[in-house]
């Protein structure tokens, strides 16, 4: 049965417990970081950094500012545009029994800028080193394992749940009907397509730039994949799961 | 070869199903492989604690030939519930930390420089100074001529993971030098 997570950001303090230890258990190595002003660090996902809370500011119309979290990693969609983007057997692989799409030591042979401009998400990175490109692999040994990946675990809040994709929806679709009842505006980005969903109470943008599919670089080279095709049919079942819920 | 009907049924469903899921373009095997050998796998397992603010999260401590592999969170503790937040998640880092201190350093007063020093000469020079600072500044009474017995030029910064016994201990360690500033870390 695949798995999946879902991330209620509503939930989420920004304690960056996911992300350490994301790092831990990946044994990656520091890197340098100087005070750029935000508590966002490093600025950016990197080759030793697969999961990073973004801190995104705004200020509303009525003069209050919002101050909004976004634990992002990669989101393991269910038909992996960078998967179909792999020109070697094996470099990007899906796992059967949990859906985790999974990069092997042969990224290293793969053109890096092919397989970075197919993610809707803008997820992989190159690791200088090895070559290989990399990402999240959603702890797919502690998954084997019985064990929960290791954001999920760090997660003290609440805001990470991991387990069967069904059960998730479900989660999913209760939290989504809670959440609106204070902001109108929550949704759940790109559900229908990827095993890592975020509950967001506003506008995706207003959390990151790839919050939801944004396609625009896939569409200027990458085959058979455009915004649109990436979006098709995410608002259906959210609909229609909100309906259940409503009665 | 004779298949009974039974076992034409079971490789029938076998064939369909990998057919489905080969249609799906998911490989089977390789994730197998990817995901062999779990760091932690055949590690002792203790409990600890986080030293960092009064939660006091239990942490699981994951120790293979001697060495700490993995620190992660209890499951089993109720108020984190297995998490971590950002200082406990990193526990193993601040143990393996090349810039970890290991042993007692004293830095002489006007030096810029910390020299290593042992144990015993470290809580003797502790030990005298604490006397010496008690000996000069105990008051006995107050200005109304009240009896105080108070050294209020000695502050105690504790810890937020010290259990109950430990802060009677040092609470009444504390007051027998007449020392009434206390705080732990978690406050400050």
């Amino acid at each position: 049965m695949p798995k999946a997570i879902l991330i209620d950001t509503t939930r989420c303090t920004a304690c960056r417990g996911c992300q350490v230890g994301c790092k831990e258990w990946k044994d990656l190595p520091p890197v340098a970081t100087k005070q750029r002003g935000t508590h966002q660090n490093p600025p950016d996902l990197g080759p030793y950094n697969f999961k990073l809370v973004r801190f995104a500011e705004h200020m509303e119309a009525d003069g209050t500012v919002k101050w909004n979290f976004f634990p992002d990693a990669c989101r393991h969609c269910i038909d992996a545009p960078c998967k179909s983007g792999a020109s070697i057997e094996g470099s990007i692989i899906q796992d059967e029994a949990t859906g985790a799409v999974i990069y092997t030591e042969k990224t290293a042979k793969e053109d890096f800028e092919t397989i970075k401009s197919s993610c809707p998400y803008d997820i992989p990175r190159k690791d200088p080193k090895t070559k290989r490109i990399v990402k999240c692999d959603m702890c797919i040994d502690r998954v084997r394992a019985n064990l929960l990946p290791m954001c999920v675990k760090s997660c003290a809040m609440g805001a990470m749940s991991f387990g069967e994709r069904a059960d998730m929806l479900k989660l999913a679709a209760t939290r989504l009907v809670a959440v609106q009842k204070e902001f109108p505006k929550a949704q759940l980005c790109d559900m229908e397509n990827v095993s890592v969903i975020y509950l967001v109470a506003d506008d995706p943008k207003k959390y990151h730039k790839f919050a939801v599919a944004d396609a625009s670089d896939a569409m200027k080279g990458a085959p058979g994949m455009t915004r649109k095709e990436m979006l098709a049919g995410v608002f259906a079942p959210l609909r229609k799961a909100t309906k259940q819920m409503q009665g | 070869m004779s298949v009974s009907r039974r076992g034409f049924i079971k490789l029938l469903g076998a064939g369909t199903a990998c057919l489905g899921l080969s249609k799906l373009g998911i490989d089977l095997g390789p994730a197998q492989a990817y995901a062999a050998g779990l760091k932690i796998e055949g590690s002792k397992e203790s409990i600890s604690i986080c030293p960092f603010c009064s939660c006091g999260c239990n942490t699981l401590v994951h120790v293979k030939d001697g060495k700490i592999i993995n620190i992660e969170g209890d499951p089993d503790y109720p108020i984190s519930a297995g998490g971590l937040c950002a200082k406990g998640a990193a526990l193993r880092s601040l143990h393996v930390s090349p810039n970890r201190i290991t042993k007692p350093k004293y830095r002489a007063p006007g030096s810029a420089k910390w020299v290593e020093k042992d144990w015993d000469w470290m809580l003797d020079k502790i030990a005298r100074k604490v006397k010496d600072q008690r000996d000069k500044d105990f008051v006995l009474k107050n200005e109304a001529g009240l009896e105080v017995n108070r050294l209020e030029s000695v502050f105690s910064l504790g810890s937020s993971q010290m259990s109950n016994e430990e802060c009677s201990v040092a609470h009444q360690s504390l007051r027998s030098l007449g020392i009434v500033h206390m705080d732990h870390q978690a406050r400050v």
